[in-house]
This record gives structure tokens, C-alpha cells and sequence, in this order.
């Protein structure tokens, strides 16, 4: 009798602490990151390598499916998808109960449930000066009385304790938020890594190193991080209980993927241990030594790994040795652009005159973009034409916004805007002073590359062109202080949704996201517009609209978007690779060897 | 002695305040601004200017030399601008797999440099010695990468005889499993400008009549050459070690890169990446201190090695 009373209460704790500790402690899932990550605490870091540790540590209260493709929003911690108000201002979210935060000290003994107010303090948290969180640029502003008191904070920590309208927990596991302005897309930011629910005992105790000390509600927790060289997570044993049910998608990997895996509690590994591996010889040989179970394959190994048809570089398979011992292969388009932007403020390639005009217009011709594809990303990646790329809401792919590459034409068009050649044979401005521009550039083996094609193309146009090299935070600042007259840069996806994008060239980000200082009235009008509509096909005739404005003043030369290649050993099972979570694969795949 | 030693420690003071002077301005002229990497993505006006509030760079010049100083004075050197956590506890971490690297290689180079250079320094002018001197004059042209990448290729890789990368909390399985490639591949990196100094050295030393004398009274060649001519071409060979041993701190940046091995060498890179100033500023202040204190033992150990050293 004694002993079922026993059972009963073991069993009654389990299920009152949540506990659904499934994971095979002996499984263990190798991976690598090619850079080292900054730290674990959310608000701090926004590097893709932390944010891959972040989203296994921290729930956010919405998430991704697994399957689903193009990505998909599906309820994390609350038991449905948020009731949005018909204006898209107020968002209401239920808490699923029963969620429990791993152990920690601060949380003296007893087991912590994650409640509304959770996530009230971690959203406060991105409007803490103290803490200047790298997403600050997604929360100020938005939250109903929040400027009020963040203002009142100064340079100080925030108020916490003082309620605000936009950020309320209505009871225990209600949470409203109300925004200032209508948002729609609002779900995606939500969903990012960034927003998972901090517990503010954990936050107060450990004040003076945040980023050692993440506690969360997610499938693992931290156990071991040496800063740049290793860290090892171990599934959280409070982790609630949590089954792979995905729908498949079309994607032909999915069938198997639900056999392996449906039903399956997760985290199915007990343990995943991450190596920084900087190098891409390393990288590769570790993986194909079976080191490293899951890895992106190299620039370097491309080549090696792959076979890839000369006249259509994107159709590649796996090389025949690495089929025979069965590694699997995937392929992703990343949600990216990359850009060169001109200096919109300054004197010589910004401004909106018709002769300023002609010489960004000119320059982007003259760029041999099939080239750099070609030879640098080795056929691996497609051309940008449009401000939101493919797999973005909002992207339109009958848009072609590239300039022709046509130096013959670039040079007439210079010829045509008084920009005539000199005694020396290259040319000046239309107000006869010499014409000289400025390109920054870092000083890796990469940009060297990128600087030669740059090079032959001013010198195609006989434009003098000159180098300003510096490390990426000294251009940074450069560019913040509108010294730049051309850098190239990347923009990556925080979150599915064209807006995203679409702010790179709105006015009053400008200096900050906004690169190219780009102050257009009319872009700056159908911008906001688009913030008070939903996804569909009314918002897109403003981004059609505000991507030929940046068609006709050309404050960028579009770039590429890059298709990486993952490769997972066969032993790895139910992996796919997500267009926007980087390490969601981590809780789910099982190792089978 | 203990006068001379004495003299030499106040001596460092002078040297060690210049050396901070000398890092601080280098910093601020290029070191870059932390604060554009910890914002992130978010470069408001605002957000810079708190970040560079709570680093301190907001305030003068002639203050932030001063907490230098303090720092140095209590070797607290706060913690790090890029990942917040104490510099004493990073550079614990890294100091030592990169001194069981570097230490390693420096021991098994030194000693078989020395063991070689004497033996081709006995039969200089040979065939051997000079096979020798072109075998290290060729592997002297060789970039250190090259040995790295084709060593980890092929032996690693290829022939299977070690793990392509590693290392473990546990000392007995980085010396047997971890450490034999990337101190085999230091070791070839380093053996051959080693053995033809050290081969000088010797030869330079057999050339003295000393040497001559010590033939005429009849001495074995063996006693010859380990009694009298090691012992005084010892001072160069302990010169260059006590001169190479600060630098065991900083570790060996590529073969760590290469072989994942969590040194102060890739710490170093990615604090001047970051900006991280606190991570740079401990760093170069150790080294630079062990160098003072490196450069004392030796002038020491020439004592010990030679009674005739006088130090004055």
C-alpha cells in the first residue's frame, strides 16, 4: 500500500512539475558553427550563431513549423495562434499551463511556472537601456506607454514594476499586448529567438553576466560554454511534454522524415555538442571523418562535395562517394539580399539630380553581377531583383529591378550627364572637378576578390576608384556618420515578412538600418502605408511601387541571394532544414547509428 | 645578484608604464568602436551612446588611462566588452591548452634541435651537414599553413592516424589522442630555422681555441663537446628559449584555428575583431611582463650556465 502511495505521489510531482523528461542522454548530436557566438542572453545578442543556442534554450510564445513550407507560424507556449483586433493593434495570447522553467538557484528550490508576466518583462527587457538590446529597433516604439517610461528611465534601468497599457498580463497565463501603431506581422517578430521568456529572478541574480546564464522553458539548457571554442547542451528535464506531429509538406523529405520521427517525444537527443570550427577545411573533414554530424557544406568544399552542372550551376547532387555511404543532402535559398548602396547625402554619388542619377545607373551596369556569381559564390547563388527576396511575404517575382549589365550603354549614359574624360583619360564631374569614389571594403581574402571585379568595372567606365579598408565596426561607424560613399552589405530575414525589408530604405531609418541614407518623401508615404496593412495583394502594389522608386534613384545596385547546401550524416534522422530557424532541427532529429 | 635583480625590477616599471601608453593610444587611434558591435543591428544615436556610457569611453581620456593603470596595478582587468564575462576567467580558460600546445612543441623542437645541431655541427663541412642545411633551407620556405592544411589532409584525413580535430577537459587524452598532430606539424614548423641557429652556435663555439687546447690535453670528443662547447653555446640557445617562453601565453594561432583547440591565440583574434579592449589590454600587459621576467631569469641562468657572467 505504502509503496503505491509512493508511485502515485512520484507520479502526481511528475506531472505537477511538468516533466516529461524523454530524451536519450546517450544520444548525441555533433554540429559546428563556422563563427564564434557572443552570448545567451536574449536582448543582448542578435549574431545567428547565439540565436541558434537561444532558440533551443528560450520558448518564444509563437513558432515555426517544422514542416511547412514557406514558413508557417504555429502556437509555442499559448494554446492558440493570438486573437489580433480587427485595427491589428491588440494582441491576446492564453498561456498554455504547466510550463516549467529549467532549475536554476535563483529560483530557491521550487519548481517556476511560466506565467503572462514572464513575458511582460521580457519584452520590457528590449526597452531597458541598460540592458540596449540589439532588437531594441522592434520594441521601441511600438508598445502602447512604453516611450513614457523609458523616457522617464534615461540612461537608468527601466521601471519594471510600473504597468504599462501595451504590455499587460490580464491574469496568469493572459497576456495582451497592445500595439501604437497597427502591425499584422507582429506574430513574426514575436516568434524570433529574441522575444523567448527570460525569468526576471534569473535575470537579478546573475545581472553582471546575462549572457552565462541562460534559464529558459525550451528543450535544453546550457552545461558547458567556453566562449568561442565549444558549448554543450543538455535537454532541460522540465521540458513539458511534447510530440512530433507536423504535417507534411510537399517536400519529398518530409515522408521520411514522419516516419522516423512521428509520435516521438522530444528532445529525442539527450545531449548536442556544438565546435566552433572557423576554418573550412576542418569544417569539411570533420564532417566527412564523421566528427561532426550535421554541416553546411564550405565555399571551399563545394566542389568537392558537389556536382554541379556547368550550364545550370543550381542543379547540383551530392558526389557519388558521399551517396554510396548515404549522407543526406539538402538545399535552402536563404531569405536574403545582398546590396551595394550609395551614399544618398553625399555630394559626388548621392542626391536626386539626373546627373546623380545617371551615375549610380551607370556604375550598377557596369558590374558584372553573373560574374561574381559565377566565380565567387561558384554558381551558388540567383540574382536580387526586388528589395524582398524570394520566400519573404511580399516578394514579387515578375519584378526585375537589376540593372542591364551593359558597359558600352553605362558609358554612353555618363557621356550623355557630362561626365566627360579628361586630358588623362578618366573621367570628371559634370562641373569639371575630378571624379573620385570611394569604395569600403574590409581586407579578407573575400573582398579582395570583390574588390577586383569592382575595379574592372570603374575601370570599364574610367571612373578613378579608391579603397577605404577598415575592420566592419570602424565602416560601420563611418557609415553611421554618412562618411561612406559605397559599401556592399547583406540583409538577412529577423523574421518572414516584407516590412523587414522594406524599412532597409525607409527615411527615418536612415544611418541605421537604412545604409544608403535614402530620404524619399514618396517611398517614405507608401511605406507607412503598407505598416497599416496585412500581407496580401494591397500591400504589395506599395512594395511594387516603393521598389520602382529604388529602380529609378538607385541608392542600391542589387546583389544575390546565396543557396547554401547542408549535408547530414545518414545515421541523422528527421532532418530539414529551416528557412528561418537556424538550430530548430536540434530537438527534433534522432541519431540512429 | 640580489642588488642587480632588484635594480632590474624597479627597471620594469618605467617599461611596463610605457608599454600601457603605447597600447592605449594604439587603441584608441585603431582599435575601432565596440559600440557599433554591441548594438547589433539597432545603430540608434541613442543606443551608441549608452553602450559607450556603460563601457566608460565616454569619459576623458586621461580617466580611462588611469583605470588602465589601476587595472594593471590590481591586474583586474573588469571583463569583456564582447561577452560579458570576467577576463580573468577567459584568459584561465584559454592559458592553458594553449601553453600545453606551444609548451609541447617548444620542448620536443628545442630538444631534438639542439641534439641535432650539435651532431651536424660535429661533422660540419660534410656531406650530412650539408644535406642538413638544405633540408632546412627548404622546409624554411615552406609556409607554416601549408604544413598545417596537407598535415591535417593527409594524416588526419586521408590516413587515419589522427582525429581531424579535438580537445578534452582531460590532459592524458589531449597528449594521446588530440595533441601528437598539431605538435608533430609545430615541431616541423619549428625544427629547422631552430636546428641551423642553434648549428651557428655550435659551429661558432668549435672554432674557438678552447676547443683546440682541449683536443691537444686529450680530451674524448664526447667530453669535448658536452662539457665545453655545449655549455657555452648554451647562452644563445638559452637566450632564444627565454625569449620564445612569453610568447607560449599567446598560444599558436593557427594550429589552434585549424585543429579547434581553444587557445589565447583565437581569444586574441576575436578581442581585436570585437574591439574587445579589456580582453586586448590583459593580454598584452601579461605578455609584455613575462617578457620583462623572462629576459631577468635569463640574464640569471647565464650566471648559473657561465660562473664568468658578472651581473652588474
Amino acid at each position: 500500500m505504502k509503496r503505491t502511495r509512493f508511485a502515485l505521489a512520484a507520479l502526481t510531482a511528475l506531472l505537477i512539475s511538468g516533466g516529461a523528461f524523454a530524451a536519450d542522454m546517450n544520444k548525441v548530436l555533433r554540429v559546428t558553427f563556422n563563427a564564434p557566438e557572443t552570448g545567451f542572453d536574449p536582448a543582448k545578442v542578435s549574431d545567428n550563431y547565439s540565436n541558434m543556442v537561444l532558440e533551443n534554450i528560450f520558448d518564444p510564445l509563437i513558432t515555426y513549423d517544422y514542416l511547412a513550407r514557406p514558413a508557417k507560424l504555429i502556437p509555442n507556449t499559448i494554446e492558440a495562434m493570438p486573437t489580433i483586433s480587427k485595427d491589428g493593434l491588440v494582441y491576446t495570447f492564453k498561456l498554455k499551463k504547466g510550463i516549467f522553467f529549467a532549475d536554476d538557484p535563483a529560483f530557491g528550490g521550487k519548481k517556476r511556472e511560466l506565467v503572462a508576466e514572464d513575458y511582460v518583462y521580457s519584452l520590457k527587457r528590449h526597452l531597458d537601456p541598460t540592458v540596449n538590446s540589439q532588437w531594441s529597433f522592434l520594441a521601441e516604439g511600438r508598445f502602447a506607454g512604453a516611450d513614457e517610461l523609458v523616457a522617464k528611465a534615461g540612461k537608468n534601468a527601466l521601471d519594471y514594476n510600473t504597468p504599462i497599457e501595451g504590455l499587460k498580463a490580464l491574469d496568469k497565463y493572459t497576456l495582451q499586448i497592445t500595439l501604437t501603431a497597427p502591425a499584422f506581422n507582429y506574430s513574426y517578430i514575436l516568434a524570433m529567438p529574441a522575444f523567448g521568456a527570460v525569468a526576471r529572478e534569473v535575470m537579478e541574480a546573475n545581472a553582471a553576466n546575462t549572457n552565462a546564464h541562460p534559464v529558459g522553458t525550451g528543450p535544453y539548457t546550457l552545461k558547458e560554454w567556453k566562449p568561442g571554442s565549444k558549448i554543450v547542451l543538455e535537454a532541460n528535464p522540465n521540458y513539458r511534454k511534447e510530440t512530433f506531429n507536423f504535417a507534411p509538406s510537399k517536400d519529398a523529405v518530409d515522408a521520411g522524415i514522419l516516419k522516423a520521427l512521428k509520435g516521438k517525444s522530444v528532445p529525442v537527443c539527450g545531449r548536442v555538442e556544438v565546435a566552433i570550427i572557423e576554418e573550412e577545411q576542418p569544417s569539411w573533414l570533420a564532417f566527412v571523418d564523421k566528427q561532426i554530424d550535421v554541416n553546411r557544406i564550405s565555399q571551399a568544399a563545394l566542389q568537392e562535395a558537389l556536382v554541379i552542372d556547368p550550364k545550370n550551376p543550381l542543379n547540383v547532387k551530392l558526389a557519388d562517394k558521399y551517396v554510396q555511404q548515404g549522407i543526406q543532402l539538402q538545399r535552402i535559398k536563404d531569405l536574403e539580399v545582398t546590396y551595394t548602396f550609395f551614399n544618398m547625402q553625399d555630394p559626388v554619388v548621392g542626391g536626386e539630380g539626373k546627373e546623380k542619377i545617371a551615375l549610380r545607373r551607370a556604375i550598377a551596369m557596369a558590374f558584372p553581377r553573373s560574374e561574381t556569381i559565377a566565380a565567387i559564390r561558384r554558381g551558388q547563388a540567383v540574382p536580387v531583383n526586388y528589395i524582398v527576396p524570394e520566400g519573404v511575404a511580399g516578394h514579387n517575382p515578375g519584378f526585375k529591378g537589376a540593372a542591364e549589365f551593359n558597359p558600352a550603354k553605362a558609358n554612353a549614359l555618363l557621356d550623355q550627364f557630362g561626365y566627360k574624360k579628361g586630358a588623362d583619360g578618366w573621367r570628371m564631374q559634370p562641373n569639371g572637378k575630378p571624379l573620385v569614389i570611394e569604395y569600403a571594403t574590409g581586407t579578407s581574402a573575400i573582398d579582395k576578390q570583390w574588390n577586383e571585379y569592382w575595379q574592372k568595372a570603374f575601370d570599364s567606365l574610367k571612373i578613378k576608384l579608391t579603397w577605404k579598408y577598415g575592420k566592419w565596426n570602424e565602416l560601420s561607424k563611418a557609415n553611421h556618420e554618412g562618411k561612406l560613399q559605397m559599401w556592399g552589405l547583406a540583409w538577412g530575414a529577423d523574421y518572414p515578412d516584407g516590412e523587414n525589408f522594406m524599412m532597409l530604405l525607409y527615411g527615418k531609418n536612415a544611418g541605421d538600418s537604412n545604409s544608403a541614407w535614402f530620404k524619399n518623401a514618396a517611398y517614405d508615404k507608401l511605406f507607412e502605408a503598407s505598416l497599416k496593412l496585412p500581407d496580401g495583394s494591397e500591400r504589395n502594389k506599395l512594395y511594387d511601387q516603393m521598389n520602382k522608386i529604388a529602380v529609378a534613384q538607385q541608392p542600391w545596385i542589387f546583389g544575390d541571394t546565396r543557396v547554401r547546401s547542408w549535408v547530414a550524416q545518414p545515421y541523422v534522422k528527421g532532418f530539414k532544414v529551416h528557412p528561418i530557424l537556424n538550430a530548430n532541427y536540434w530537438k527534433f532529429v534522432d541519431i540512429q547509428k | 645578484m640580489f642588488a642587480y635583480v632588484v635594480r632590474r625590477i624597479f627597471q620594469m616599471i618605467p617599461t611596463m608604464f610605457g608599454v600601457m601608453l603605447l597600447l592605449f593610444i594604439l587603441f584608441n587611434w585603431v582599435g575601432g568602436d565596440p559600440s557599433y558591435i554591441l548594438a547589433g543591428k539597432s545603430l540608434s544615436d541613442q543606443m551608441l551612446a549608452n553602450i559607450r556610457t556603460q563601457l566608460g569611453l565616454d569619459k576623458s581620456q586621461l580617466e580611462q588611462f588611469l583605470i588602465f593603470v589601476r587595472q594593471v596595478i590590481t591586474l583586474d582587468f573588469g571583463t569583456s566588452w564582447s561577452t560579458q564575462q570576467p577576463v580573468s576567467s577567459i584568459l584561465a580558460a584559454r592559458v592553458g591548452p594553449s601553453v600545453t600546445l606551444t609548451g609541447s612543441i617548444m620542448f620536443v623542437s628545442t630538444t631534438l634541435s639542439v641534439l641535432m645541431a650539435s651532431a651536424v655541427a660535429y661533422v660540419r663541412g660534410s656531406l650530412t651537414d650539408r644535406m642538413v642545411t638544405l633540408i632546412c633551407t627548404t622546409a624554411m620556405s615552406v609556409s607554416a599553413l601549408v604544413y598545417i592544411i596537407a598535415g591535417q589532409y593527409w594524416l588526419a584525413h586521408k590516413f587515419g592516424w589522427f582525429p581531424v580535430i579535438g580537445w578534452s577537459d582531460s590532459l592524458a587524452t589531449n597528449f594521446v589522442t588530440y595533441l601528437p598532430l598539431p605538435v608533430l606539424l609545430g615541431v616541423i614548423v619549428s625544427l629547422a630555422p631552430d636546428l641551423r641557429f642553434y648549428r651557428s652556435c655550435f659551429v661558432e663555439e668549435m672554432n674557438h681555441d678552447y676547443v683546440r687546447t682541449a683536443r691537444a690535453k686529450g680530451l674524448s670528443e664526447p667530453k669535448i663537446m658536452l662539457k665545453h662547447v655545449m655549455r657555452n653555446a648554451l647562452i644563445p640557445v638559452v637566450t632564444s628559449i627565454m625569449m620564445s617562453l612569453p610568447y607560449l601565453l599567446v598560444g599558436a594561432l593557427l594550429l589552434e584555428t585549424f585543429f579547434s583547440i581553444p587557445g589565447m591565440g583565437r581569444e586574441v583574434i576575436m578581442a581585436v575583431d570585437k574591439s574587445d579592449f579589456p580582453v586586448i589590454k590583459a593580454v598584452t600587459i601579461y605578455v609584455a611582463l613575462a617578457t620583462m621576467v623572462f629576459n631577468l631569469l635569463a640574464d640569471v641562468v647565464y650566471k648559473f650556465i657561465d660562473p664568468r657572467v658578472q651581473l652588474k
